[in-house]
């Protein structure tokens, strides 16, 4: 091998080996380390990110960012390689939106539920146990924002812990998305948002736009632990 | 022994020389349709002498129609060259061949038409001429493939016979003593044929990318399903699921009676692993899931998406989910990014205006007072197809933030999505 080549060839394993925030080399500990969201006051809140091996929700009502935080989550997951699933009994997610965030799509599988389908809710959870079952995805999120409080309610009572269960052990995260608290494991984040108001660009008129949504973050039912952070308007 | 087959007549098919042989021989060599030459060492206890097997040879010939030209040699090249030379049975006894060859006319070599002419202006007009020629001053003028001709003109062979590959064909069948009704039964006879089936593509070196299942039914009708993936797999496990997942989306209308499972072969993959980068899904296991995603979600809404090079709104194909191997190409935006949740279709909305602006909004998911508003955007498009125009306004009530748009060639209001 030329020496030029050698010394290329090392210039990049060094870098890939120095670089922080890089893709783990095959063989390092990925299990263990949490996904980070890639925001860092969330990832603070949450103490490195959202754990594996753990159910984990991330709630709040229209317009708190949930949609935009969990994408980050992707986004800085399926940059490191990692293979997600978007699970989407009602049909909400927007690719141009994912993409925007900074999610790799072609790492990311898309199940798309009909919302008027019987047993659509029931099918996408469904879904969910296969996934997790697979041990092809790392992570999982469900989406179930949007879906009425009384549906999700109908879903048997040990639905939440068995697809616990299944994870424990493995490095796998599945992360709910909901309008309010659903469920969560013992030691799985419940990071529930309140929205703090959009804000525009300028003063009421032609020309202006909207410049983000700003967002107050929470850990826990009962801490006082907190953050605010900024999500920006994607166009 | 070689024995060469030749017929000048236009064959009915390819390969009906080449069957012909196979029935005579395992090692057989075709050099196109025809001639074919044939290994015949070994044959000495079925045909005990060289004329009874030329004799069954030339019958065979005659019987599918053929205009026999059958020639037995100690060398393959003279046993061929003499089949395409002499109609009916010749048999050349060992250490005549260079006599054999003697008369027969140059043209027989299959020579390049160049090399031809040059030896012809030399004289050479037979093969014995070309056997003939001073091995020193032919290989001189001749260039390096002199001596190999001199050898071929007289009878003596420079390679070995290159016996053509049996044809691939992976399929497996089973009739059964009684009916089977429903697909738990069935999964184990199906099983049972897919395990020698896989277990044959394996010793072949081959996977199967595709499988084409034919369940002959009571009512006497077939019932055929398809099924191709694109990662090769020879597991029985996995191919029976992916079969069963797809007939339970498509289940035969009556009891099965026969099963007839026919693989289409491909080379098995190499697959060069990275040591830096993180491993990729089995491909067995991963075509599993997608089937039994797509079980539940139905055709077309398991996928991976992807944006089409177009300005109209919330356009995207979902295509089949195959991630190839990763390469960190780009860096995960720093900062969140809100996100439409997008309504399919737009829900219609009924919005009250002031000024040209939205003023107060009502539809399934939110009703109330515009507090504040950007806007108006407008955009349009495909007018040489199916046009559209719209004009977008973020627009935020006690509820949420919504994106609406006035389609403005109805002049109907919509809500697109919720920004979250």
């Amino acid at each position: 091998m030329s020496s030029a080549l050698k010394i290329a060839l090392e210039e990049i394993l060094r870098a890939r080996r120095l670089r922080a925030d890089g893709p783990p080399l095959r063989g390092m500990g990925r299990s263990l380390a949490p996904l980070a969201t890639g925001q860092s006051s969330v990832d603070a809140l949450l103490q490195g990110g959202i754990p594996r091996g753990q159910v984990s929700e991330v709630h709040g009502p229209s317009s708190s960012g949930r949609t935009g935080l969990v994408l980050s989550l992707v986004a800085r997951s399926t940059g490191d390689g990692v293979l997600a699933a978007w699970v989407d009994p009602a049909d909400r997610l927007d690719p141009a939106s994912a993409s925007a965030a900074g999610v790799e799509l072609a790492r990311l599988l898309w199940f798309r539920g009909e919302p008027r389908a019987p047993r659509g809710l029931a099918n996408a959870v469904a879904a969910v146990g296969t996934l997790l079952g697979s041990g092809i995805f790392e992570l999982v999120v469900l989406d179930l924002a949007g879906i009425p409080a009384c549906e999700v309610r109908r879903l048997p009572d040990n639905t939440w812990l068995r697809l616990q269960r299944m994870i424990e052990g493995i490095p796998v995260a599945l992360v709910l998305v909901a309008d309010a608290h659903v469920a969560h494991g013992p030691e799985g984040a419940s990071l529930a948002l309140r929205p703090s108001g959009p804000s525009w660009s300028g003063a009421s008129g032609p020309g202006r736009l909207l410049h983000g949504l700003r967002v107050e973050a929470r850990v826990g039912r009962h801490t006082i632990r907190g953050a605010s952070l900024e999500l920006r308007a994607f166009s | 022994m070689f024995g060469g087959l030749h017929s000048p007549r236009p064959l009915p098919s390819e390969t009906t020389l080449v069957l012909l042989a196979r029935e005579f021989a395992p090692r057989v060599e075709a050099l196109g349709p025809t001639p074919v030459l044939l290994d015949l060492q070994g044959l000495g206890r079925v045909w005990p002498t060289p004329e009874a097997l030329g004799q069954a040879l030339l019958g065979a010939m005659r019987d599918r129609g053929l205009i026999p030209h059958v020639a037995l040699a100690g060398t393959r090249v003279t046993a061929l060259v003499v089949a395409c030379a002499r109609a009916g049975l010749t048999i050349i006894p060992a250490g005549q061949e260079a006599a054999a060859l003697a008369p027969l006319p140059l043209n027989l070599l299959d020579l390049d038409p160049d090399r031809e002419e040059l030896l012809r202006r030399w004289g050479v007009q037979t093969l014995g001429d070309l056997a003939a020629l001073p091995a020193a001053g032919f290989a001189e003028r001749f260039g390096p493939e002199g001596p190999h001709l001199r050898r071929l003109a007289r009878g003596m062979d420079d390679s070995p016979l290159v016996p053509a590959p049996l044809p691939e064909r992976f399929e497996m069948a089973m009739e059964l003593d009684w009916p089977v009704e429903g697909l738990e039964p069935f999964s184990f006879l199906l099983a049972r044929v897919l395990e020698p089936l896989c277990a044959n593509l394996k010793a072949r070196g081959r996977r199967a990318v595709g499988l084409d299942l034919e369940l002959g039914l009571v009512d006497g009708t077939l019932h055929r399903r398809a099924l191709h993936f694109a990662a090769p797999s020879c597991e029985p496990r996995t191919w029976r699921s992916l079969l069963l997942l797809d007939l339970e989306a498509h289940p035969p209308r009556d009891a099965i009676l026969a099963i007839r499972v026919r693989a289409e072969p491909t080379p098995a993959r190499s697959v060069q692993f990275s040591l830096l980068d993180p491993a990729q899904p089995c491909p067995e296991r991963l075509a599993e899931t997608l089937a039994r995603l797509q079980s539940r979600a139905g055709a077309g809404r398991v996928g991976a998406a992807s944006l089409l090079d177009t300005h109209r709104p919330g356009a995207f194909a979902l295509g089949s989910f195959a991630p190839g191997p990763f390469m960190a190409l780009r860096s995960a935006s720093a900062a969140a990014r809100m996100a439409l949740r997008v309504f399919r279709p737009p829900l219609p909305a009924r919005v009250a205006v002031r000024d040209g602006a939205p003023v107060f909004v009502a539809t399934a998911c939110a009703r109330g007072v515009v507090v504040d508003r950007a806007g108006p955007w407008r955009a349009s498009g495909d007018w040489w197809d199916v046009a559209w125009s719209r004009e977008e306004w973020d627009v935020a009530v006690a509820s949420g933030v919504y994106r609406l748009f006035r389609d403005r060639l109805s002049g109907a209001w919509f809500v697109d999505g919720e920004l979250d």
